[in-house]
């Protein structure tokens, strides 16, 4: 993992100020593994045209009551 | 007629019984609840049983009976439901200890509609906790065991919902699916679990939820049951914005439609690509039995499937909100494997959700073009059977993959795509394993084409040897 366990540290701390242990980043570290796996297989991916897939139902707009 | 006579029988086969009065729901109720106090030390499958209030509803769909007032085929018909569903004046835990004494003052809209339509609640069932795992082995209210053998899971999230209507303890129950938390357990268990599409039925009243994919839907015995459970819950909901105003037509008008000249797909990518040799060896023969009955099969490609892992990531950042105002307050009250994959949705970056959300336009439109070449899509429901409980890792393919908390999401690759495109999509008991578990396969429809998925799922049951299948648990003092 290239990030460090203090980085990690760090940025759960910004989670309401959420500490955790070396032990408990290890529980962690799989759910973060395959988030960066993941990432890593997106990189091939050109995502900057996709359309999006929101809808706007007509009745949705109109005027206010 | 015995207890086991009528919790044997399936809403289809009970319903003209209560209309004619030949069976009361008074009857049927205390047969319901005498099977539920029987399993309950085996299964663990509630987390409430509601004694009295089943009782009493029970004894006003008799009298309304009797003054000539019949809803319909659920009326008396107990039902479970999944303890994230909200539910008047009934404790709702969520699984969790954060939430062990929460009351909610109205009823999820499903479990409005469930009761409009006659149903009896029988209890509230157990779950994993916060409704975020596949086991329903849950640290505060206990492991469910699977019926078709205790030491086994049942399947996740709705692992409650799946034993009981396994073992005859509810003649249906509401599960939720976010990631295959209704399918999952169907295909555990060896029951018939729907995901309808995503606006079909209302979220409103489904507790801690993902603001992403999430489904309430029924877990049944029969696929006819099925379609009446939905008929039951779905329609727009003008307090829910996801719900989508389209008509509701009847589900049951198709069953028993032929399924000559029906093309099914079947991903050459993908969904087959990991998987136990038992599992699959079941799924194929479904699919043989599915081309018997003269439904064409074509193989297809869905090549943006090699990115579906990414599905997850927006989920974890969702997850992580969802959970925020808990874990501010009560980090000491979650079970570890919540806790940690929970907390994991902090290290996710906005431009990684973004990405997530566009690789799901494209599985989304990727799916919606095979769906034109095909009626629909036959996959397996998970990759493997239900394992022993308390298990940590399991291996396939000769990797071993963690099946609780942080990182475990292989066990739900076959049916989290489909919360993520919406489509329809339910699973469909088909055969054993040699150890005698349950092995499921997954039918996947076009938006708001249930009935097809009722028809075709209906035509394999006919003629399956498995549809009157029954749990060694049934059998046990």
């Amino acid at each position: 993992m290239a990030i460090t366990k203090d980085t990690l540290k760090a940025m759960i701390r910004e989670f309401h100020g959420m500490e955790l242990s070396d032990e408990e980043l290890d529980i962690v570290a799989p759910a973060l593994d395959s988030y960066l796996a993941e990432i890593e297989n997106l990189r091939e991916l050109d995502l900057s045209n996709v359309m999006s897939g929101r809808i706007l139902r007509a009745q949705e707009g109109g005027k206010p009551g | 007629m015995t207890y086991s006579d009528i919790t044997n029988m399936t809403i289809s086969e009970l319903a003209p019984k209560i209309e004619a009065r030949e069976i009361s729901p008074v009857e049927v109720t205390e047969a319901a609840l005498a099977q539920a106090d029987r399993l309950q030390p085996k299964l663990n499958s509630f987390i409430t049983i509601l004694h009295q209030d089943a009782r009493r509803q029970a004894k006003e769909l008799e009298a309304a009976l009797m003054r000539g007032e019949y809803k319909g085929p659920l009326h008396g018909i107990p039902i479970g439901i999944k303890d994230n569903l909200a539910t008047a004046g009934i404790r709702t835990t969520v699984g969790s200890k954060v939430l062990a004494d929460h009351v909610p003052e109205e009823d999820a809209q499903a479990v409005s509609r469930c009761k409009e339509a006659g149903a009896v609640v029988l209890g509230k069932e157990n779950l994993e906790e916060f409704a975020a795992g596949p086991t329903s082995n849950n640290p505060h209210y206990g492991a469910v065991h699977n019926p078709w053998n205790l030491d086994h899971i049942p399947g996740g999230s709705s692992g409650g919902g799946g034993a009981n209507v396994s073992s005859r303890v509810t003649f249906a129950s509401l599960g939720t699916d976010l990631g295959g938390s209704v399918r999952g357990p169907a295909g555990f268990c060896g029951v018939v679990g729907l995901k309808q599409t995503f606006g079909r039925v209302s979220q409103r009243g489904l507790m801690v939820t993902s603001f992403n994919g999430d489904h309430i839907g029924p877990l049944t015995r029969s696929v006819a049951d099925s379609a009446l459970m939905l008929q039951a819950i779905a329609g727009y909901d003008p307090l829910d914005p996801s719900t989508v105003p389209v008509p509701v037509p009847d589900f049951s008008e198709s069953l028993g439609k032929g399924l000559q000249g029906l093309k099914m797909g079947i991903p050459a990518n993908y969904y087959f690509e990991l998987m136990d040799p038992e599992v699959e060896a079941g799924v194929r023969q479904a699919i043989a039995v599915l081309e018997e009955l003269g439904v064409e099969g074509r193989e297809v490609s869905i090549p943006s499937m090699k990115y579906a892992g990414a599905l997850r990531i927006a989920g974890m950042a969702d997850s992580l909100v969802a959970h925020e105002p808990y874990l501010e307050t009560n980090r000491q009250d979650y079970g570890p494997n919540v806790l940690y994959r929970t907390l994991a949705g902090q290290f996710v970056l906005g431009r990684d959700y973004a990405k997530a959300l566009k690789v799901q336009r494209i599985i989304k439109d990727d799916h919606a073009r095979v769906l034109q070449e095909v009626d629909f899509l036959v996959t397996p429901t998970a990759p493997l059977a239900a394992w022993p409980i308390d298990t940590e890792t399991v291996s396939l393919g000769g990797v071993e993959y963690p099946v609780r908390g942080p990182g475990a999401g292989m066990t739900s690759r076959c049916t989290s795509p489909s919360n993520a495109t919406g489509l329809p999509a339910m699973s469909m008991p088909c055969g054993f394993t040699k150890s005698g578990l349950p092995i499921g396969f997954q039918l996947i429809g076009r938006p708001f084409e249930e009935p097809l998925l009722f028809q075709v799922a209906f035509g394999y049951e006919s003629v399956s040897p498995y549809r009157d299948s029954r749990p060694p648990v049934l059998d046990l003092d």
